[in-house]
């Protein structure tokens, strides 16, 4: 795990040569790793880690340059949420990210229309 | 006299060499020469497209997908969801990502609000066999369009090759045999994850810095290397 996320580092610090190793700009946590590992096997438990790892990258936002969660975390915590049938906080997190990044509020509006239609059409049978 | 002059020149060439600094050793191009349509339109957000996999490997697309959101959010653009981004297209039908690439960029304006839609292939994600050797390589090329004028603003290319040859081989049959075995053993722990992170830090160091990054439109003199 360690040497996993040291690579990137790695690389980062022979690219930037001799300047100092900067801190990153957001703190991404495990997520990409959880990622991985649910993109390998698609099961509830690899999506529930995932999960974990972008809530634990939300609450450790400050540790980055930013101070930001990053670009993204809450919608694919909302999407994640939407996947497990809870529209309610799924939109809560679309709503998040459009707060957060007005650059998302496009695509965010359009995916929360496409959450209410579904929750109408599950209301309707 | 003469010795003068050239001890001149090398002194003033060793003074240009301190004074650029870092960038002396690498004989490339300026972010700024190299993409000036970057700073000029300067956009905010990036809607990266489900890669083209040109390599061997059926499953590199997916796996890829996982390592490229990070990289560019931390050169400070918007990034837009992965996975939401790939099941949205899915869902109006576009399974194809071939079909995406033949798409002009304005259509991605329309759907997701984005300022640039980035295509991205991989050309090599796989493992060489050879009689003495083996290595891994990942390979990833990128280009960038604008969603307003539908003009390329970006394009770069990542790649890392790692040797999987095992040292533990001594002479002659023997030893051949020793590292056939050593370089299966290595193949099947090499993660191309891993390896994908490094080349796409190479890849997107080469990216402008985005309106969330300190760097912002103040990095136009960091030298890259050519394409």
């Amino acid at each position: 795990m360690l040497m996993k996320a040291a690579w990137p580092l790695a690389a980062i610090a022979l690219l930037s040569g001799c300047a100092t190793k900067p801190q990153a700009l957001y703190n991404y946590g495990t997520y990409s790793e959880s990622y991985y590992a649910y993109k390998q096997d698609a099961s509830a438990e690899n999506l529930l880690a995932m999960q974990q790892a972008i809530l634990t990258a939300i609450e450790n936002a400050n540790d980055s340059v930013s101070k930001r969660v990053a670009p993204g975390m809450y919608a694919n915590l909302g999407y994640i949420y939407f996947k497990q049938g809870d529209t309610k906080q799924a939109v809560h997190y679309f709503e998040m990210e459009k707060g957060l990044y007005p650059e998302s509020a496009h695509f965010m509006d359009r995916v929360i229309e496409k959450v209410r239609k579904a929750e109408a059409k599950g209301a309707k049978s | 006299m003469k010795y003068g002059k050239i001890a001149a020149v090398a002194a003033s060439v060793f003074a240009a060499m301190i004074m650029t600094g870092c960038a002396a050793h690498n004989a490339g191009i300026t972010k700024g020469e190299a993409f000036p349509q970057m700073y000029e339109e300067d956009p905010r957000s990036i809607l990266v497209l489900p890669a083209m996999n040109e390599s061997s490997d059926a499953e590199a697309k997916a796996y890829y997908a996982t390592t490229i959101e990070m990289p560019i959010a931390q050169t400070g653009y918007y990034v837009f969801p992965m996975e939401m981004v790939s099941d949205v297209l899915k869902q109006e039908g576009v399974y194809d990502t071939e079909l995406l690439y033949s798409m002009s960029a304005d259509k991605f304006y329309d759907y997701f609000g984005a300022d640039v839609v980035m295509f991205t292939r991989i050309k090599k994600w796989d493992v060489s066999y050879m009689v003495l050797a083996s290595s891994l390589t990942v390979t990833i090329e990128s280009e960038a369009y604008s969603t307003k004028t539908n003009e390329k603003l970006w394009d770069y290319d990542g790649s890392v090759t790692v040797d999987l040859t095992s040292n533990s081989g001594g002479g002659g049959l023997a030893g051949l045999l020793v590292q056939a075995i050593g370089t299966a053993i290595n193949t099947a722990a090499a993660d191309y994850v891993e390896y994908a992170h490094v080349a796409n830090a190479r890849l997107f160091f080469a990216l402008p810095a985005g309106p969330y990054h300190p760097a912002h439109q103040t990095d136009q003199g960091v030298v890259i290397r050519k394409r």
